[in-house]
């Protein structure tokens, strides 16, 4: 794969620097919270505005963890299993019923992908008081489960939309080779067609935690106690109580990025080679 | 394409099949719920009868919705409720802090799914909407409220029966920094000409004379009608003399760059924020922002005045009420209440809180000495309440989308103030 | 049972792998969807969300929203504007990212990954990020704008009904690059590299290359993208609702933040629904579009 093309040492000198600038704007956002939260008030309000704090100020990390009526690593927690459970549950329903779609053309297959992608449109003010009301006679209204099930509906019709794709571009031969090999259907599909459709399971993977891990109004509409919510439904409060603060404000992003951004560079390995590793290497 | 139909009418049929389950859970549900009110309303009849006589028998969880996010009020509240608590053995009390963006789709949410707290404690004009949608028990002949401020037992009042009883009340007043309006030169304004004039006095290129907030919803409608009523109009009557006058008011200091339009973004906490920090010179605020005020900035030189005036003084009156929820563990709740508002515990709430307390008597006595809340005690005389109506949502809406088109230049004052009127007329039919 | 196994040979096999999922979906969203349409055709404002029958009026919502309401109007167009707008930079940007980060120079691979977090971070702080910068007078961006001389005055970006949602639009599209990027890079990598070396061989160019091989190799990939980014885009909220809640005077108000406006803030629950099923209708005729038409392709 690395030897597919060579390209020179003066142009990828040159593409370094294009990608190295493209870096720097699209990410200039995330430098200015972070350098922000680093300032005094003042400072923050200051014009011309410093690129670097002239007077390191940590004062509004420190108020984060003295402030005792919300915890953040705990909200941090509650976010994790919430999206780790719903991403969960999305892979296992999306990935075969994506390659039941590419691979079988029984009757009402349209209609089924249609169904997929009608699932998706749904306004998040029509979902919240129907849900609420299952959820609560189902008795997981406050529990976790209201808020994973909720969002692994975003996660699943996604999954499928895009995994459809790579079981259609797998070759058929390959499935049949494995019935030869004495697979039936099913084996067939755990033991070949997952592994080579492995990159997308991966990035849908990725994509259902995203939906799941950025949700707000389910999480904040099914979950009652404090304790209990996801990270953004702690930032919004937080948006709430201190306003126009901006030096907490930024500190408090801060803090529910920098653990993203932990786990991102950690998985960067493994989500990277799923996205490029070639895509059928029969 | 046909085979798509087919397959959509199945899933459309099923989907009724699934809608016919919910529905008749949801009917069974409501059955239920149905006989449990009834049950009730006889158990609360009877308690009326005998309603000094016996409050002990109250037992069982009771839990309160509140949304303040102030740390001091969310400690003084458990404080009260720990030491409830202690005193007794029935019933065992617990606080939910829902916060306030939040608060009023929880309530209309838990409402269509009868999943509500026992007892909330909310902002009083969205009071009479939650009791004309029928979730909130009628308390009427339980506590006495005589002594009360009119205004507050109005907003817990409808169609004559009391549903709820007033939290403690706040009003707004004009915040002004000392220094800065003594560097400019000026006395502390009193009216409408005087404020324009020393607002632009103290403006200066880094910050804004005034502001207040201006926010698209009831908290910029709460800042924004003093200036109607002070006119003499009332809520209702925007597209008259007066409602057009407050308009131009407001936009006669927006545009001069006295007042900062950055204030149509300000939560009345962002605007406190600004003063404290020096970037204002004046602002409109209440009563509950004192505490923290004083703790966070000790050496600040600032002080409070009446709201300027244009043909009388008007202030908008705030505050919350407790309502006790109908079909809800009613008999704990009202033990609470009774203790709540009884007088040390109130006279306790009110003062870590700041505010000023709706019986008359204690707000009289509260503040001995404290010039700051006696200012606020004595605009409290003229401060107004918005609504009670069921459809106040609707009229601050119409009310607080013409003061942010007039204020952002999208329209002119009298084009707003007809298209308030409007709405207005249709929903409270002249 | 012979029937049974009988039905459950070749094709029909696929029902049983789309069955649980189809299934989880019809639970969740398609009562939701069936009650929103019901809740739509009634009357239901507070005074009547507790009673036990619910009058049934028709299309009156539907026509008095139409008739009455300028802000259904403003909304709507505010959504297509918004979609539109979004979905052209980023598809654009995401795809010029994802073809520059498929060469094979050294950084490409970390640095590629690395422009993923602003689509990792949650909505809610994007938004507050932006509003931040988007600041009238300490705003970063009117440093900036002001340091390349493009502006003399500080613009009140969201304070302005006119430049509002120029605002909320930016901050949409720096959210949804990294998401259009990944997609095609995935989409890029399914290709293989002899086409391109046996079709350099035979002469073609470079533009010829991208419209005559890139291009049609990725249209099911970019066919996706498109119809995910239309759906994820029309029905915006969580970044509306934080940045502006939809003002400075209904400027950036979305059918889906106008919805949630009138069923939880003014209680018009029947009206929210009507709204809901407005946004709802216009998503599903444009899939309906889409489907017929990868449809007739298969079929060709």
């Amino acid at each position: 794969m690395d030897e597919d093309k060579k390209i020179s040492r003066k142009q990828n000198i040159g593409y370094c620097i294009v990608a190295l600038l493209l870096f720097a704007v699209l990410l200039f956002p995330l430098y200015w919270i972070f350098v922000t939260s680093l300032k005094t008030e003042q400072e923050i309000f200051q014009i011309p505005p410093t690129f670097w704090p002239h007077i390191l100020n940590d004062a509004s990390y420190k108020a984060q963890l003295q402030s005792g009526d919300f915890n953040m690593f705990r909200s941090f927690a509650n976010s994790l299993i919430i999206a780790i459970s719903s991403m969960l549950i999305a892979i296992v329903l999306a990935v075969p019923a994506s390659y039941g779609i590419a691979k079988y053309n029984f009757k009402g297959k349209k209609a089924i992908i249609l169904g997929f992608l009608v699932t998706q449109m749904l306004p998040v003010s029509v979902l919240l008081t129907p849900l609420f009301i299952m959820f609560k006679n189902m008795h997981l209204y406050n529990t976790f489960w209201s808020t994973i099930l909720a969002d692994a509906t975003i996660g699943i019709p996604f999954s499928v939309l895009i995994l459809k794709n790579y079981f259609a571009s797998i070759p058929r031969e390959l499935e049949e080779a494995a019935y030869i090999d004495g697979c039936n259907r099913f084996t067939a599909f755990i033991r070949v067609l997952i592994p080579i459709a492995k990159q997308g399971v991966i990035v849908c993977g990725i994509f259902s935690f995203l939906y799941a891990w950025g949700d707000l109004a389910y999480g904040m509409t099914f979950i009652i106690d404090q304790e209990k919510r996801p990270i953004t439904a702690g930032i919004f409060n937080f948006m709430g109580q201190y306003g126009t603060k901006w030096s907490y404000l930024t500190a408090f992003a801060v803090v529910t990025i920098i653990p993203v951004a932990l786990i991102f560079i950690f998985m960067q390995k493994y989500i990277i080679s799923g996205m490029t590793s070639g895509a059928v290497k029969g | 394409m046909k085979k798509v139909l087919a397959t959509l009418m199945t899933t459309a049929l099923t989907a009724s099949l699934l809608m016919g389950c919910g529905s008749n859970a949801a009917t069974s549900g409501n059955n239920g719920e149905a006989t449990e009110e009834t049950a009730v309303s006889t158990e609360s009849a009877e308690s009326t009868e005998s309603a000094s006589a016996e409050t002990g028998s109250a037992s069982g969880d009771v839990t309160i919705w509140y949304y303040w996010e102030t740390e001091g009020h969310q400690a003084a509240l458990n404080k009260i409720i720990d030491d409830y608590n202690a005193s007794q053995e029935g019933v065992k009390v617990e606080a939910k802090y829902v916060p306030f963006a939040d608060f009023k789709k929880q309530l209309s949410i838990g409402a269509s799914a009868d999943e509500l707290p026992d007892l909330v404690i909310l902002d009083n004009p969205d009071h009479a909407s939650y009791a004309a949608m029928g979730i909130f028990a009628d308390i009427t002949g339980k506590f006495d409220v005589s002594n009360y401020y009119d205004g507050p037992v109005n907003s817990c009042t409808l169609d004559g029966k009391l549903y709820g009883v007033p939290f403690g009340s706040n009003c707004l007043c004009l915040f002004y920094n000392e220094d800065m309006l003594k560097e400019a030169g000026c006395e502390v304004p009193t009216t409408w000409d005087e404020l324009q004039d020393v607002a632009a006095k103290c403006t200066t290129d880094t910050r804004p004379g005034l502001a207040f907030c201006s926010l698209q919803n009831e908290e910029g409608t709460f800042n924004f009608l003093p200036w109607v009523w002070s006119t003499g109009s009332t809520s209702y009557e925007i597209n008259s003399d007066g409602g057009i006058k407050a308009l131009n008011f407001v936009k006669g200091l927006v545009d001069s760059g006295a007042m900062t339009k950055e204030a149509i973004n300000w939560t009345q906490g962002d605007t406190m924020n600004q003063f404290i920090s020096g970037n204002l010179a004046m602002m409109i605020n209440g009563t509950w922002q004192v505490p923290t005020m004083r703790e966070e900035v000790p050496d600040l030189n600032w002080n409070v005045a009446m709201i300027p005036q244009d043909t009388q003084q008007a202030s908008g009156l705030g505050g919350e009420n407790y309502a006790v929820i109908a079909g809800g563990n009613e008999d704990g709740a009202i033990d609470f209440l009774k203790y709540a508002t009884s007088d040390e515990t109130c006279l306790y709430m009110m003062n870590t809180m700041g505010y000023i307390s709706a019986d008359k008597t204690l707000a009289a006595g509260q503040f001995d000495g404290d010039p700051v809340y006696q200012i606020f005690v004595d605009e409290m005389e003229y401060a107004q309440a918005r609504g009670p109506l069921p459809e106040w949502p609707d009229v601050s809406d119409a009310i607080s989308l013409a003061f942010n088109e007039v204020m952002t230049g999208g329209s002119t004052p009298e084009d707003a103030a007809a298209k308030a009127q409007a709405t207005i007329d249709s929903i409270v039919g002249q | 049972m012979g029937k049974m196994k009988k039905f459950f040979q070749y094709d029909n096999i696929g029902y049983l792998f789309v069955l649980p999922a189809f299934a989880y979906m019809l639970f969740f969203v398609g009562y939701p969807i069936v009650s929103n349409i019901i809740l739509s055709f009634q009357d239901v404002t507070l005074k009547t969300l507790k009673a036990d029958t619910k009058a049934f009026v028709g299309f009156q919502n539907y026509i008095e929203l139409f008739q009455q309401d300028h802000v259904l109007m403003t909304s709507l167009w505010n959504t297509l504007f918004f979609t539109v707008a979004c979905l052209l930079f980023q598809f654009v940007i995401g795809f010029a990212l994802a073809v520059f980060f498929n060469k094979n120079f050294k950084i490409a691979k970390p640095i590629r990954g690395l422009l993923m977090m602003p689509w990792m971070i949650p909505i809610t702080v994007t938004a507050l990020i932006f509003k931040f910068m988007f600041g009238t007078d300490v705003g970063i961006i009117n440093y900036f704008l002001q340091g390349l001389g493009l502006i003399s005055n500080n613009i009140d970006w969201l304070t302005n009904p006119k430049t509002a949602m120029i605002a909320v639009v930016i901050a949409n599209i720096w959210i949804g690059i990294p998401f259009n990027m990944i997609l095609i890079s995935t989409g890029l990598t399914t290709i293989p590299k002899e086409l391109y070396e046996s079709a350099s061989i035979d002469g073609a160019n470079k533009f010829h290359l991208f419209t005559k091989i890139t291009l049609p190799l990725l249209k099911p990939t970019i066919e996706s993208v498109l119809i995910l980014g239309f759906i994820y885009t029309f029905k915006v909220y969580d970044l509306i609702y934080v940045m502006t809640s939809g003002g400075p005077v209904n400027s950036t108000q979305v059918l889906s933040t106008y919805s949630y406006k009138l069923s939880f803030e003014l209680f018009k629950y029947s009206k929210g629904a009507a709204v809901a099923n407005i946004l709802f209708v216009i998503l599903f005729i444009i899939s309906l579009i889409y489907l017929k038409y990868v449809y007739s392709e298969e079929e060709a």
